[in-house]
């Protein structure tokens, strides 16, 4: 899967959870989720818990802490992808 | 300078079913709070509101911590969250539309301790059935922290960013009896009291969350 795969379903993982639909639209590797996207932070752990299901993967406190952007998300999605095959 | 936290959270928005699995409550809660919650609390406060208490006072810590420490990543499962007292008797009404005060009267509030490596932060929480509210502090004595909780009908973030701010001004300016402040963030986006361009030694920590905002601070001058 690559990184523009990951993005494309990230984007619908996070639309949930943000009300700024027109910077969702544009996301890239530099998007706070916090400071951009207005998401709430104690959304963050529903961020997490729909990407392991998505990807059927499992995010470990130490790789949660670094979703703090786009970029780092997809990051850690691909990492834990990897780790599967 | 010294520090202060706290953070909001509308009871009316939390997704209850998902609350109460365990592969989402297991990143908030440690191993030892989820014990404690089964031997100590579960006579008094349903786990959701458990869950979402202590989600509440650990955000409160990061933020205190995030003053001294700009660096810090919010893992909550690392605060960790002992000895919490509920008020006795549990409050069963809803919050109303503001609240303020300095310092809480602590049989009416949760009160927590929280260890975050070698800090040690004390917690003090409000817990109606609409919304809950947590103030951290670095000592067990509040009487110099001051609070806000105000229901508001607006939950557009930009809105809700403006009115915690002119929320907390007001006080301020009650308080301080200082005219023309402004609430800034530095460069690590903590915010911060500002006076013709200056940064002033007053804590002060913001918070919203759907139809509440809220503030607390702690005047050092």
């Amino acid at each position: 899967m690559t990184r523009q795969d990951i993005l494309s379903e990230l984007k619908k993982v996070i639309a949930p959870y943000t009300t700024n639909k027109e910077m969702l639209a544009g996301i890239d590797d530099q998007t706070d989720l916090i400071k951009d996207l207005k998401i709430n932070s104690a959304n963050l752990v529903d961020i997490i818990i729909d990407a392991e299901a998505k990807y059927d993967i499992e995010i470990d406190y130490d790789s949660a802490d670094k979703m703090v952007n786009v970029g780092t998300c997809i990051d850690v999605i691909s990492e834990k992808l990897n780790q599967k095959i | 300078m010294t520090g202060t936290g706290n953070d909001i959270v509308s009871l009316g928005a939390i997704n209850i079913t998902r609350t109460k699995q365990p592969a989402f409550y297991s990143k908030i809660l440690s191993d030892r709070e989820i014990t404690y919650y089964r031997q100590n609390c579960q006579d008094v406060i349903t786990l959701e509101n458990y869950i979402w208490l202590l989600w509440s006072i650990k955000e409160s810590a990061y933020k205190y911590l995030q003053r001294f420490n700009p660096g810090l990543v919010f893992t909550p499962v690392k605060f960790i969250v002992s000895g919490l007292l509920p008020p006795v008797p549990s409050p069963t009404e809803n919050f109303g539309n503001t609240k303020a005060g300095k310092g809480f009267d602590v049989n009416k509030t949760w009160n927590g301790v929280i260890t975050y490596g070698t800090d040690t932060l004390y917690s003090l929480s409000l817990l109606y059935t609409d919304v809950l509210f947590s103030v951290v502090n670095g000592t067990e004595n509040f009487d110099q922290v001051y609070w806000g909780l105000h229901r508001i009908n607006d939950t557009d973030p930009a809105n809700q960013s403006a009115m915690v701010r002119t929320f907390l001004l007001d006080k301020l300016h009650q308080i301080l009896t200082i005219d023309n402040l402004q609430i800034g963030k530095n460069e690590f986006n903590i915010p911060v009291l500002i006076k013709r361009d200056k940064e002033m030694q007053v804590a002060i920590s913001l918070s919203h969350h759907e139809h509440f905002i809220g503030y607390s601070f702690v005047n050092s001058l």
